[in-house]
């Protein structure tokens, strides 16, 4: 499993995209998980509380969106 | 976008009740890939090593699917092991690095741990440790692992997906993204083929439903069976 890697790598693109916005914390975040991504979202979902603590995203929302293809997307942030 | 207030937002569905939070609260779009990273970095290694004119092959299967000794038969029967090195990945031991040194080949061994797969941060960093002049070719053989592989890269240029004949014909059906990724696949341990259920067709039919289009090669490292196809392939003579 590997999920909990992924889910640095999608706080480390999270907060680049916060630092270039100005913003100081992130809300909540939108990411697609296709089938053939290899990743299972409800192991997403697990790790990414854990992996936020501390972070400019502690305590945000996760909203995934399962897609058919490859893709594994940071689509969207709610940021202030 | 949402439809009932037209934001751009993927952060609620359809049914949200219009809560975007705080008015401080702003929308930012991303859309970046959470592989991004590696995909780069597997990209910088491609150009690297072609730059010192190696090409990598990635050996990818389950545990136990014969990469290890589908790689030891073709290093036998490659003219110039000089020219040919190896990076193995495994969670545990240097038994497989071993094996490849005993045939006078460089070799270096990733030991992973508890992680899944390789990656090419991992791939990179062993290369240090590995004589790269005069060397033409760099295999790769990954954890044994049918999931996890398949969204890591490693700086290989092409990637050799090998199932064996004792796993079953269905495994392309059951890990779909794996084959998905594949540039050939190899059906190993054909000299089983008597011993087992396994139906060839069947298993490149389900392979093609991943990649269509896949080329398939059936053989066998113990008899030889097979090889030669394979040889070709590797040398990119057909």
């Amino acid at each position: 499993m590997h999920e909990a890697k992924l889910c640095l790598s999608l706080l480390d693109l999270a907060e680049r995209a916060l630092r270039a916005e100005g913003g100081q914390r992130i809300h909540a975040l939108s990411v697609e998980v296709g089938t053939l991504s290899g990743v299972a979202p409800e192991a997403l979902e697990a790790a990414f509380p854990i992996c936020a603590r501390g972070t400019p995203a502690h305590g945000a929302r996760l909203r995934i969106e399962r897609t058919e293809g490859r893709e594994l997307l940071l689509r969207d942030m709610e940021v202030s | 976008m949402c439809g009932l207030c037209g934001c751009e937002s993927h952060l609620h569905g359809p049914d949200h009740d219009h809560d975007h939070g705080p008015s401080s609260h702003r929308h930012v779009k991303v859309e970046r890939s959470l592989l991004e990273v590696n995909d780069q970095r597997a990209r910088a290694l491609v150009q690297r090593l072609e730059a010192l004119g190696v090409e990598a092959i990635g050996l990818l299967g389950g545990a136990g699917s014969g990469k290890t000794t589908l790689l030891e038969a073709t290093l036998a029967r490659l003219g110039d092991v000089a020219r040919e090195a190896v990076v193995e990945g495994d969670c545990a031991t240097d038994l497989d690095a071993q094996r490849i040194a005993a045939r006078g080949v460089r070799v270096v061994q990733v030991t992973t741990g508890a992680l899944c797969h390789l990656d090419a941060a991992l791939v990179e960093g062993s290369l240090a440790a590995l004589d790269l002049r005069g060397v033409a070719r760099l295999w790769i053989e990954n954890v044994g692992n049918l999931v996890c592989p398949a969204a890591f890269a490693c700086g290989e240029s092409r990637r050799a997906v090998v199932v064996s004949v004792a796993e079953g014909d269905d495994k392309p059906l059951k890990y779909p993204a794996l084959f998905a990724t594949a540039d050939v696949l190899v059906i190993s341990k054909l000299d089983l083929l008597p011993y087992t259920d396994f139906v060839v067709e069947r298993c490149i039919a389900h392979a093609r439903a991943a990649r269509p289009g896949l080329r398939a090669l059936p053989l066998s490292a113990r008899s030889g069976e097979g090889m030669e196809a394979w040889l070709e392939w590797v040398e990119k003579r057909a």
